[in-house]
């Protein structure tokens, strides 16, 4: 009755969008505020990275992009 | 008759708005992220824009949860108009008592009851029922529970303490987008049961799309809807549940973004509300320190569980009532205004609102009054 796989690639979607964004930030959070200038690009990097992300959420949010 | 039912899914439309601005904007202004006003504007505004985004509306209105055509239960204006007293009313009654509740769960019950006493027991699909909401609103908050307590425990192990007030930039941009995906959703259920009703009347072809006026008027209302913000539940959502950090915000909207689109993109539909309301609770479970209001958890999701029967007593009831003829259906319309107005009036004695979220970003703010106090004194 219940489609377990449909909700397993839920779960399984959920956990590497929302972890990808958080990790991504957090990471680029770190490197940016960091002492050390060497690995400030990288934060800046990741922040690209995260708001890639998002704006795929957008693209998924927005009927018009994918049909 | 039907310019009732038009006047009342607007109504529900209304409340459907702001009953739902908690889920994108309560942890942005429980953090300070956003200032309350600013966070209810931007969250009517994409609203708006998400309802112009997507106006592919359901066949049913019922979701398949009401058997619906072919030698099924035919849907009468009637039926809606009495389905959607019932999902109005509750939605007032759970607002009152500051309880985020599925909109959608209201209109279902709503209809439920309606259909029930209009076409029997018969006219309801008890296993859609199971599959469609029962099951559901058990996996929703654990899902999202889950992904925001490990996005939690990934945001505090990465970054450090004094870093984190940063997330609230972040936070700006994944509540913006709940409300989207929110906008998107959510006014096409007004515009379905508008453009049904249209139908059924016979003023629209059968399968045509929605007229622009009613995608106009149901955007605008569900945009008024959630700037009126509905600060009891934004209250619950951003402060009842749990003490809320930046970092703990972030993750939670970020646990709730990925949550719908994954279940809208995915096949396996999960309410936003309760969605919101597991991110919340996870993340109170992720970081170190914090504790959860189990009282309150147990409070809504005991408001999860009544709201299919308690808006489906009252579509019932209304239903009833409205079958009795012309009549029936003044007195329907009569009894609900009472009702809302009653709520109203009961709302006034305590009253919450965008000032009684405000945030206190600076420690000192919270001391400044008393020593203003002793100057005072000192002055005189």
């Amino acid at each position: 009755m219940i489609d377990w796989l449909a909700f397993l690639s839920v779960l399984v979607a959920s956990v590497i969008g929302a972890c990808g964004v958080v990790f991504l930030f957090s990471v680029g959070l770190r490197f940016v505020g960091s002492d050390s200038r060497r690995v400030r690009p990288f934060g800046v990097v990741s922040f690209v990275l995260c708001g890639l992300l998002i704006l795929y959420g957008l693209y998924l949010i927005i009927p018009a992009f994918h049909r | 008759m039907v310019a009732l039912v038009i006047a009342l899914a607007l109504l529900f439309d209304f409340t459907n708005g702001f009953h739902d601005t908690a889920n994108a904007m309560a942890t942005p202004i429980a953090t300070g992220a956003l200032k309350p006003r600013v966070a209810v504007a931007i969250a009517a505004v994409l609203n708006l824009v998400g309802a112009f985004l997507s106006t592919e509306v359901a066949n049913t209105i019922s979701g398949g949860l009401i058997r619906e055509g072919d030698g099924g239960v035919k849907i009468t204006p009637v039926m809606i108009f009495a389905g959607l007293i019932g999902a109005i009313l509750w939605n007032l009654v759970t607002w009152l008592l500051g309880l985020p509740s599925s909109s959608s769960h209201a209109l279902f019950g709503g209809l439920i009851g309606a259909a029930i006493v209009g076409a029997g027991f018969g006219a309801i699909d008890l296993s859609v029922l199971l599959s469609k909401i029962v099951f559901p609103a058990v996996l929703a908050p654990i899902t999202a529970g889950l992904v925001a307590f490990l996005a939690t425990r990934i945001a505090y192990a990465i970054t450090k303490k004094k870093q984190r007030s940063r997330f609230k930039i972040g936070q700006i941009f994944t509540s913006s987008l709940v409300s989207l995906a929110h906008g998107t959703n959510d006014a096409q259920k007004t515009m379905g049961v508008i453009t049904l009703t249209l139908i059924a009347a016979g003023f629209q072809d059968t399968g045509s799309s929605p007229e622009l006026w009613v995608i106009v008027v149901c955007a605008l209302a569900i945009a008024l809807g959630t700037y009126t913000g509905g600060w009891r539940i934004i209250r619950t959502l951003g402060k009842g549940l749990t003490e809320i950090e930046p970092a703990q915000g972030f993750a939670a909207e970020a646990a709730t973004t990925a949550t719908i689109l994954a279940s809208t993109h995915l096949g396996f539909a999960l309410s936003t509300t309760q969605v919101a309301s597991g991110s919340v609770i996870g993340t109170g479970i992720g970081r170190k320190g914090a504790s959860v209001r189990w009282r309150t958890a147990g409070r809504i999701a005991i408001g999860w569980l009544i709201t299919i029967p308690a808006a489906g007593l009252v579509g019932a009831l209304a239903s009833w009532v409205a079958l009795a003829g012309p009549g029936g259906i003044i007195a329907d319309a009569v009894v609900a205004t009472a009702v809302i107005v009653t709520i109203f009036v009961f709302s006034r004695r305590n009253r919450v609102d965008a000032a009684s979220m405000a945030v206190a970003n600076d420690p000192a703010a919270l001391v400044r009054p008393k020593r203003s106090k002793s100057k005072a004194r000192a002055n005189r």
